[in-house]
């Protein structure tokens, strides 16, 4: 029923539009696959970008849709498995109803589209795939990450508790065990060593995905008495594991960092000063995005068709399409007409894109230069916000372009960390 | 006569499918690859062996070729196939020489935990193989010759075509051989095997290890084909997914597997294109229907239309 609305509305909303001056030899539509999860556990955080795609598309061809083209999006469900995924990027690029892919939700299944993308000459843009290996050893022509990296993501959180907590060495991890938990654990452990030689690491843990219980988890963490304990779950597993801990006191004995914690405040009662963040400036209700009449008419435009506020990996879903949007801007102004794909693939190689929540800018490894904002928790509030902010600058903590991510993360000092802005400093 | 027509004819469509649709070419290698690898499953079920744990055999297959192209460097398509299937026919023997010691439910569960173990291997040893993230495989060169991506997977599906051609001859030699024609009878009655003097645990290993194989060569041609592998290839829905499929086409004939993975696989694709909200209930109502009203498989519509071969 839903959909059926949204395709009226959509109808009603481009008529008006064909007036418009279109650019020469553009086509009435433009095909756009959009990949995420829309099925599984990791449709908690597909929804949320399905849901922001719809929103902002809708929102785009209201506005004439880019350079005249409708976008018309086709979305493929990665809870379909590899292979299906594959399956289906090949078919969607194959028969030509495509111009351009948002892929994917999952750093394997962008892997495995990358050089696919490079074989059958699909721009692809990732929208969340955050491995730090997506563009090491590897060129991909095809393919651009208007998005962060696990390096700058983790090593944010670690700046923050240097500053915010300097007298904390004792750290637990308890990471979700697949790469991305496992990345995150040695991103955040070197990176809290090099801006605090006796930091130690007392427990590790990573529990399997789905765990319903972490009662095991918790009573070792708590018995290792640290005093910070870092945490990238998310989705489900975020949620229980926040329940359980907050039950057994371990937010009152330490200072918890919850990586994806943003995404849960609308889910479960946080108590105040968790740090936590979004993986990114994907924040809807941060200073910059607050002065951006754009992004609130987003976010309230969110709330009203899904009852709830948008969660970060809906804005970076969201900033993602945007990103392309501009890139085909670009394209047409430089070349006066509607763009080859060779010059849609120049645009986005160098693009420097305004987003709801701050600016992207593509470098020339196609990898992404985005802000990273960390916060606390206020510890209610009927809009999820954050206090305490830090937005730290891509460009400071990001490796550079042919560094080994991990390596240049050992390089840091404790100078590097009292350089960067404090918490706080981003009101 | 008229049951080899048909697989002929079948053959012909399977061949000629992709070149009116060219992205068919792609699900269809994986429809071979799932093939090989159900067939490794259908020859164990015939003595009543239920494995939920063949992805270990599709895994090790794939990740050898993962392994030979990423670490080793050997970019041949032979070499890789080759050891593909070796390496998983010596997993499969080591890994025989106990399973077949075991019946029932205790086979079927063996198994599954021995793949389980597969799987968190894989997905533990991040430093050896990728983890979560898998390994990218890169296009190999055949005999010599750096072929372009297009020719190549060209090459995949029809040179994939051919070897299951053969190796069906060759399974149902096998299957209507003494070895073969033991396997029914362990399930029937396998005391009087032994009366015989037959050794059983000796028809159970030389079916295990080939049916290792078979999954072998059928991840190695997956991983080829998708150019990328995560350990989910040895996790037990796969091992559910290979069983399903040898069900779903029917264990009275060599060629069912590859017609039960034709099946799912295209039901699959058309799923996800058509109805992409629900496409997990189509293909759950697709295999209800085939297990309701075709209980010898898709093959039992060949075999009901070319005659049964009772006499035979």
């Amino acid at each position: 029923m839903k959909t059926i609305l949204a395709a009226v509305a959509l109808t009603l909303a481009a008529a008006p539009v064909l007036a418009q001056d279109a650019p020469e030899g553009a086509p009435d539509e433009l095909g756009m696959g959009i990949f995420t999860f829309t099925s599984g556990p990791a449709a908690a955080y597909g929804m949320p970008g399905r849901n922001a795609a719809e929103l902002i598309i809708d929102q785009i061809n209201e506005d004439g849709g880019i350079g005249g083209a409708k976008i018309v999006p086709t979305y493929v469900d990665e809870g379909q498995g590899g292979e299906g995924v594959v399956s289906e990027f090949r078919r969607l690029a194959g028969d030509g109803s495509v111009d351009v892919m948002v892929a994917a939700l999952s750093s394997g299944n962008c892997m495995a589209l990358a050089p696919i993308a490079d074989q059958l000459e699909m721009p692809m843009v990732t929208w969340n795939c955050d491995t730090h290996q997506l563009f090491l050893n590897a060129e991909h022509p095809y393919v651009f990450r208007p998005n962060s990296s696990t390096v700058p993501e983790f090593v944010a959180y670690a700046a923050y508790v240097a500053q915010n907590n300097p007298d904390a060495k004792r750290i637990a991890i308890i990471n979700p065990d697949y790469a991305f938990g496992h990345d995150a654990a040695q991103i955040f452990t070197a990176a809290m060593k090099a801006f605090n030689p006796d930091v130690e690491v007392v427990a590790e843990l990573f529990p399997r995905m789905g765990t319903p219980s972490f009662n095991t988890e918790i009573s070792r963490i708590a018995a290792a008495r640290p005093d910070i304990i870092f945490s990238n779950l998310w989705g489900g597993d975020l949620e229980n594991f926040v329940r359980q801990a907050s039950a057994r006191g371990l937010f009152r004995s330490s200072q918890v960092v919850l990586a994806l914690g943003e995404s849960a405040l609308q889910r479960v009662d946080l108590p105040e000063g968790v740090i936590v963040g979004v993986l990114g400036d994907g924040f809807w209700n941060s200073p910059d995005a607050q002065d951006n009449e754009a992004a609130q008419a987003f976010a309230e435009a969110y709330h009203g068709k899904f009852g709830e506020w948008p969660v970060f990996p809906g804005m970076k879903m969201a900033n993602t399409i945007l990103v392309v949007k501009q890139a085909y801007e670009e394209a047409i102004a430089e070349a006066g007409k509607w763009p080859t794909k060779d010059e849609l693939l120049a645009a986005l190689s160098d693009i420097e894109a305004e987003t709801l929540t701050g600016t992207v800018t593509v470098r020339e490894d196609h990898d992404g230069l985005v802000d990273q904002i960390v916060g606390v928790t206020t510890g209610g509030g009927d809009k999820p916000a954050l206090a305490k902010m830090a937005r730290y600058p891509g460009s400071d903590i990001t490796p550079p372009v042919g560094a080994d991510p991990i390596e240049w993360v050992s390089t840091l000092t404790p100078e590097f960390a009292a350089g960067l802005p404090a918490p706080g400093s981003y009101e | 006569m008229l049951q080899l027509l048909i697989i002929g004819l079948l053959v012909a469509a399977f061949a000629t499918i992709p070149v009116a649709f060219p992205w068919l070419a792609f699900v269809f290698t994986l429809v071979l690859a799932k093939g090989f690898a159900a067939l490794g499953v259908a020859i164990l079920l015939r003595a009543g062996l239920i494995s939920i744990g063949h992805a270990l055999f599709y895994a090790i297959g794939a990740y050898t070729v993962g392994f030979l192209s990423q670490g080793a460097g050997v970019d041949l398509l032979i070499p890789q196939l080759l050891a593909a299937a070796a390496i998983s026919g010596v997993a499969g023997l080591l890994v025989g020489l106990f399973m077949v010691r075991y019946r029932g439910i205790f086979f079927a569960m063996l198994n599954l935990a021995v793949s389980m173990v597969g799987y968190t291997l894989l997905s533990k040893l991040y430093n050896v193989t990728g983890g979560t993230d898998g390994l990218a495989i890169a296009t190999p060169s055949v005999l010599g010759m750096t072929l372009s991506r297009e020719a190549f997977e060209h090459l995949l599906l029809y040179g994939g075509l051919g070897l299951a051609v053969v190796v069906c001859i060759v399974a149902h030699r096998y299957l209507k051989s003494p070895m073969g024609e033991a396997l029914s009878a362990v399930e029937t009655n396998e005391i009087r095997l032994e009366y015989l003097g037959i050794a059983v645990p000796r028809v159970l290993l030389f079916a295990y290890v080939g049916s290792a194989i078979l999954a072998g060569i059928g991840g190695a041609i997956h991983a080829l084909a998708v150019g990328h592998i995560t350990p989910d290839l040895a996790y037990w829905t796969t091992s559910g997914q290979l069983v399903l499929v040898a069900v779903l086409g029917g264990i009275g004939g060599v060629v069912g597997p590859f017609i039960g993975a034709t099946f799912m696989e295209s039901v699959r694709s058309f799923a996800a294109i058509y109805a992409p909200d629900v496409w997990n209930i189509i293909i759950g109502a697709g295999l209800l229907i085939v297990i309701f009203f075709l209980p010898r498989g898709l093959y039992g519509l060949i075999e009901r239309i070319g005659g049964r071969r009772d006499g035979q």
